[in-house]
């Protein structure tokens, strides 16, 4: 019961064993293979420890002869080796391995969220995101991070290894996704006091869906079709949000925080804290130094309930 | 067991000397090529990383061969003939510490024919 309790909770939406990348893959068997192997060479030098300790001096002396310690001390250790050495190597290399054809993203790690930027790429236009990856299933991606502020980390356990993202440097990594379905990535190097809260969500769709998603996030914002929600951006405007936001479409060009031109499609906000949806972004632009203390966002505690929920409508109305 | 106690410690940290000189030269050359962006950095048509490592390894590697051949005779003398027993001592770690050394400067140049230059 323990067991199959254990082996469920590998499974899920951030789990390096559950892989859903070829990549992921080699380093889930990386994985097997050194646990599986560690586990029996450990069980294997604990029983003949045991048996140094409890058997008849006549039955162990075997134990502490020249051949016992050149096969089992030398030999072994050095013929193990001598094959996981090249094998995680190779490993290593097929994960590093830039793919012709790969979708180009770029992601910049920020205390504490991800600035994401698809570039543009044959006749699709460049759009900005964020705490989101939305890829196409069967076509590698290629992605380009890095950090505007300090050193973060950016791994998404199902489709492969970790890579730094440090500040005035580009690293690369390169993925697969050969499922669809919504994963989680997270930052893997502690930055600061709400590291933990640093997630991002990841969603492979077919290369159909993708597309339709990408032509929809190169429009600018949609045009409020409601009282309410044109007062929200009447609110979004007066209220200087867009010196730090920018709404595509709109005079909103801030560049500090989360372009939110499309912030209504997203599943989560505050980097994968929430759920998206009217309630929780009131609670966020209310609260926001209360729930990720730290975050560069203020709090506007002081709008009242009727401009709160004006203001979340019209952001969770930017499909 | 001939020669002096100085060479005989010497012969025994001979393989070690050459596995230092290895990791020097490969970490060396690597980082400051590839930090300084020179990763393509050619020198006779070949590539200075991959001709470094190769090329450390190598002669570190013949080097190596040479004293545990060297360190194995000083083995058999000791063996055939009464002798002290640090002679004893350093005559068995010599071919044990050459021998290993071997297998770590391989070890440490396999990289060079699985990973590109600055992975």
């Amino acid at each position: 019961m323990s067991c199959a309790l254990a082996v469920a909770g590998c499974s899920g939406v951030q789990s390096a064993l559950d892989p859903a990348g070829g990549d992921a893959q080699r380093i889930y068997w990386l994985t097997v293979i050194m646990t599986v192997g560690g586990t029996l060479i450990f069980l294997l030098v604990t029983g003949l420890l045991l048996y140094a300790i409890f058997a008849a001096p006549e039955r162990r002396a075997w134990l502490g002869g020249r051949r016992t310690i050149v096969v089992g001390g030398l030999a072994f250790p050095i013929v193990v080796l001598s094959v996981l050495l090249p094998y995680g190597l190779t490993v290593m290399r097929d994960t590093d391995v830039p793919t012709p054809g790969a979708l180009p993203i770029e992601v910049v790690g920020e205390q504490y969220w991800w600035r994401v930027r698809y570039p543009a790429e044959q006749e699709r236009g460049e759009f900005l995101t964020a705490n989101e990856l939305v890829v196409p299933v069967g076509r590698p991606v290629f992605v380009s991070v890095t950090s505007a502020d300090v050193i973060h980390s950016f791994w998404i356990p199902n489709f492969g290894g970790k890579i730094d993202m440090i500040p005035g440097r580009i690293n690369r990594l390169n993925f697969t996704a050969e499922r669809p379905g919504i994963y989680r990535g997270v930052c893997a190097e502690f930055c600061g006091d709400q590291h933990a809260r640093m997630a991002f969500d990841v969603i492979a769709l077919e290369p159909e869906a993708f597309e339709a998603w990408r032509l929809e996030q190169v429009k600018p914002a949609r045009e409020p079709d409601l009282p309410l929600l044109a007062r929200g951006r009447e609110l979004f405007r007066t209220g200087g949000c867009g010196s730090c936001h920018a709404v595509r479409g709109t005079e909103a060009n801030g560049q500090f925080g989360p372009d939110l031109t499309h912030v209504g499609s997203r599943r989560t906000i505050g980097a994968g804290q929430f759920p998206n949806n009217i309630g929780t972004l009131a609670g966020w632009i209310a609260n926001v130094q209360h729930i990720k203390p730290d975050a560069r966002m203020p709090s506007y505690g002081s709008l009242t309930g009727e401009d709160l929920r004006a203001l979340a409508g019209y952001l969770e109305s930017l499909k | 067991m001939g020669g002096s106690r100085t060479g005989q410690v010497l012969l025994m940290l001979a393989g070690l000397i050459a596995w230092a000189v290895q990791f020097t030269a490969i970490y060396g050359v690597t980082s400051t090529l590839c930090g300084r962006g020179w990763a393509d950095a050619t020198l006779l048509g070949m590539e200075v990383v991959p001709m470094t490592i190769l090329s450390a390894t190598f002669v570190t590697l013949a080097a190596t061969a040479v004293a545990l051949v060297w360190s194995f005779r000083s083995y058999r003398q000791a063996k055939r003939q009464p002798v002290a027993i640090v002679d004893d001592f350093i005559s068995h770690a010599a071919v044990l510490v050459n021998g290993l050394s071997i297998v770590v400067i391989l070890w440490h140049g396999i990289p060079a024919f699985i990973l590109p230059a600055c992975a």
